[in-house]
């Protein structure tokens, strides 16, 4: 099988996974009815006017938290050509490799555990 | 203790009329007529013998308008109402939120709704009413709001600071228990303040009363909380007989008790689904509905309805009990003593109830005082204070019963306190089944329009969030002059902004959830 | 307030086609998804009917959202006070196309008890507001009441009535 015929098989799957979600928008346009009131479109505040904008200076917190999943996520990606190449048999020296690239990704966690990432306070003092 | 009280204040504050009146006729024991400038050193005195803030109320008098204070004391029975008499045009009267914070929301809700101007308030901005509404309502002459008053009560604006935003947890949310507006400062997760916007449901309950006849305002108090809404009647028809001297036969006080203890687990049992719904536990909310629907089931064969009852009449009830209620209850009885054993497995010992449970919105006592907070939110701060046990009213004299308590004063405490006081209520209800006399369920000859002496009166009951208050002032006709509602939940809503500083906004939500909080009867 | 001041345009499709809305008004009417919008009592009532005894989950209608940007039925239970009417409208604007409103209870549909000479805070009646589509009387309605509202919907929705309407027997 040449490149180009397994190009075409990431193509087809690319353009149905891009079909698989504009269909149904494109159905709903064209099916529903559309309504418009005069606070049809402002954010959803419980029913009242939202105070200040959403653009503020938010707590640090969420954003570390934010910093270690993005940093995780990409490990992830590393790790499904991994598991995929074991299908085409593996020996155990493979196995070890990857094992060490994992313990050296879970020293960072513990050192965000250690430092105190994890835990919230319930109750600050004002 | 209400002679050595009245000694010493004859000795430390001069110019006071103190008169002590009949406690079984009017419901309070000493009155006390104060004047502007000896106010303040007279709530001192009571804030240093540890009285309790139990309502502040204005009676409009036409050429005079007349502001209600009652103090109470937990540790011994001892009701004190203060009247300081103010002129109509202009009313101005000096503040006690320095002293009992919670008079703070108190004299908000006179200044809206008589126009008083309360000196060095802090806030007089709206709290149940609106822009729109251009008369002080409870007035008895239409007087319209002035143009400065409008600005004090127009006053409630946002700040928009650096580092924090605003979010509102709005009328229309599923943890608020109707329509509460909460205004959150948030810095990041944390709670910096809580302001609570009320009257999203106000329905003019004391207006109303003013206009309807005393029999005509029955369906009422029903409507005010719904889930207690046998508790609610009970106290506005004690209130009414003990006005007028109407008397009650002993059947009907019985079976007035065991009405009651059955709407009290209702309502306990719809508290611990909504609390767990608040936390995040659907599964408890559909059992407790299965074994409120059985109780439905028992009240709906007497009263006929299954939510708002009217059940009760002056001086006594609306039809007699039957065989047929005697079994169910007692089918009931046998049902609810097993299922004690669900809830516990499911709940009680649930590590991540307890986690999030445990040491989150503890109240000390000396701040349950100051605010006036009653039910089983007091008893879990230590305090075992319980009006059935204090001032007995219906039958609960005749029956034993103790009253629980907790250690702490955390949600867990007050789960506890309700699960136990469940427990309570079956064994009332028990005892009051056997004790039942044969007789008559009402009394004879008590006419339609009834026609009650001049003067007020003042009764408590104790509803399943607290001490409800009602105080009728009636000038002979058969519409009442001024009624007053002090009703549990407003109370106990007052501390939570102080409970909620500083904690994650998901702890915030559960100790909204752990004072049972029915807003209708907030905004009344 | 009235109908006057209400303001809503819908765009319908300038094209129809009729099997596809026969079968789409099947689908809306078995999967209402109610808006939480219990004001008062009536709300207890509403959460009773979503219980074990009395499931609203068989009519496909239990699923109740937060949010109205999720939700396409709005069960108004309860009373509808002055200060809460514009929050009220608000909500109802933010829910999309299609929606319906069940008016349930007396205070929904005119006012309730709390009309009275002198009054100041209630609107009497949630039809001056938002066009309703049906009315459940009671004070509260019994969870059965509820129910027959919600198949009066669906019958208004498709045209056909799930269950046939029982005949008062005395």
């Amino acid at each position: 099988m040449n490149t180009l015929e397994e190009f075409f098989h990431v193509f087809v799957f690319f353009m149905a996974a891009v079909l698989f979600t504009l269909l149904p928008i494109i159905l709903a346009y064209i099916l529903s009815p559309r309504t418009k009131g005069k606070k049809t479109l402002t954010t959803y505040e419980c029913g009242i006017e939202p105070f200040g904008s959403a653009w503020i200076r938010y707590s640090v917190a969420y954003y570390v938290y934010a910093l270690i999943f993005i940093a995780f996520d990409v490990d992830i990606l590393y790790l499904f050509p991994v598991a995929l190449s074991y299908t085409k048999g593996g020996r155990m020296y493979e196995f070890y490799s990857v094992l060490i690239f994992i313990v050296i990704l879970a020293l960072a966690i513990i050192y965000a555990w250690g430092k105190g990432v994890f835990t919230w306070k319930r109750k600050i003092s004002q | 203790m209400v002679n050595t009280i009245r000694e010493k204040i004859k000795a430390k504050i001069g110019d006071v009329e103190v008169t002590e009146v009949s406690y079984t006729e009017k419901g309070y024991h000493l009155s006390i007529s104060a004047i502007k400038r000896n106010l303040l050193p007279l709530v001192h005195f009571f804030d240093e013998h540890l009285f309790y803030l139990e309502d502040i109320c204005c009676v409009d008098y036409v050429e005079y308008l007349e502001l209600v204070y009652f103090f109470n004391n937990y540790q011994s029975l001892c009701r004190m109402k203060v009247t300081l008499q103010i002129e109509p045009e202009h009313p101005q009267a000096p503040t006690i939120s320095h002293i009992y914070d919670g008079a703070f929301w108190y004299e908000r809700e006179i200044h809206e709704f008589f126009g008083v101007v309360f000196e060095n308030h802090p806030n007089m901005a709206y709290l149940f009413l609106h822009d729109g509404i251009e008369f002080y309502p409870l007035r008895k002459k239409m007087v319209l709001v002035s143009d400065e008053d409008k600005r004090l009560l127009n006053s409630f604006k946002v700040e928009v600071e650096e580092d924090t935003f605003s979010v509102n947890m709005g009328p229309q949310h599923p943890s608020t228990h109707g329509v509460l507006r909460l205004v959150l400062k948030m810095d990041g997760e944390y709670i910096e303040s809580a302001q609570p916007v009320l009257g999203y449901l106000h329905r003019m309950h004391e207006k109303m009363a003013e206009n309807r006849g005393y029999l005509q305002f029955l369906p009422n108090p029903g409507r005010m909380d719904y889930l207690g809404a046998m508790a609610f009647n009970l106290g506005y028809v004690t209130t009414v007989e003990k006005l007028c001297g109407i008397p009650v036969p002993e059947r009907a006080e019985f079976v007035r008790v065991i009405a009651v203890e059955l709407n009290r687990i209702s309502s306990h049992l719809l508290w611990i689904g909504a609390f767990l719904a608040d936390l995040g536990a659907f599964t408890p909310f559909l059992y407790v509905f299965d074994d409120r629907e059985n109780i439905l089931d028992v009240l709906e064969s007497i009263t006929g309805s299954r939510l708002t009852y009217c059940y009760f009449r002056f001086g006594g009830l609306y039809n007699d009990i039957n065989e047929s209620f005697i079994e169910m209850t007692k089918a009931f009885l046998k049902r609810m003593w097993g299922r004690f054993n669900i809830y516990e497995n499911l709940i009680t010992k649930n590590v991540i109830f307890i986690n999030r449970t445990k040491n989150i919105g503890t109240i000390d006592q000396d701040r349950a005082r100051k605010y006036g907070i009653s039910g089983p939110v007091v008893r879990s701060a230590r305090q075992p204070y319980d009006i059935r046990k204090v001032e007995p009213y219906a039958a609960y004299k005749e029956l034993d019963f103790d009253i629980p308590s907790g250690e702490q004063g955390d949600n867990f405490d007050r789960y506890m306190v309700r699960i136990r006081e469940m427990e309570i209520s079956l064994r009332i209800i028990e005892q009051a089944i056997d004790k039942m006399p044969e007789g008559p369920f009402r009394t004879e000859k008590v006419p339609k329009k009834l026609k009650p002496p001049k003067g007020d009166v003042y009764h408590t009951v104790e509803t399943p969030r607290g001490e409800l208050g009602v105080y009728i002032v009636s000038d002979e006709s058969d519409t009442p002059y001024r009624m007053r509602w002090r009703v549990p939940s407003f109370s106990n809503l007052i501390i939570f902004p102080h409970l909620a500083r500083g904690t994650l906004m998901a702890d915030a939500v559960s100790i909204l959830g752990s004072l049972d909080l029915v807003i209708p009867e907030i905004d009344r | 307030m009235g109908k006057r001041g209400f303001h809503l345009e819908t765009k319908n499709l300038s094209v129809k086609f009729a099997v596809v809305e026969k079968i789409l008004n099947l689908a809306r009417a078995n999967s209402l998804w109610p808006m939480t919008f219990g004001l008062a009592c009536c709300a207890i009532e509403m959460m009773a009917a979503a219980m074990s005894r009395f499931d609203l989950d068989r009519f496909g209608a239990a699923l109740f959202r937060p949010s109205p940007r999720q939700a396409d039925l709005m069960i108004v239970s309860g009373t509808v006070t002055r200060k809460m009417a514009p929050t009220f409208v608000t909500l109802y604007e933010q829910m999309p196309s299609p929606k319906w409103v069940i008016a349930m209870g007396n205070c929904a549909i005119s006012g309730g008890p709390f009309v009275f000479e002198g009054q100041y805070n209630v609107v009497e009646g949630v039809d001056l507001l938002v066009p309703v589509d049906v009315y459940v009387p009671g004070c509260p309605p019994r969870p059965e009441a509820l129910l027959e509202g919600i198949l009066l919907l669906e019958e208004k929705i498709t045209g056909k009535r799930r269950f046939p309407k029982p005949e008062a027997k005395w």
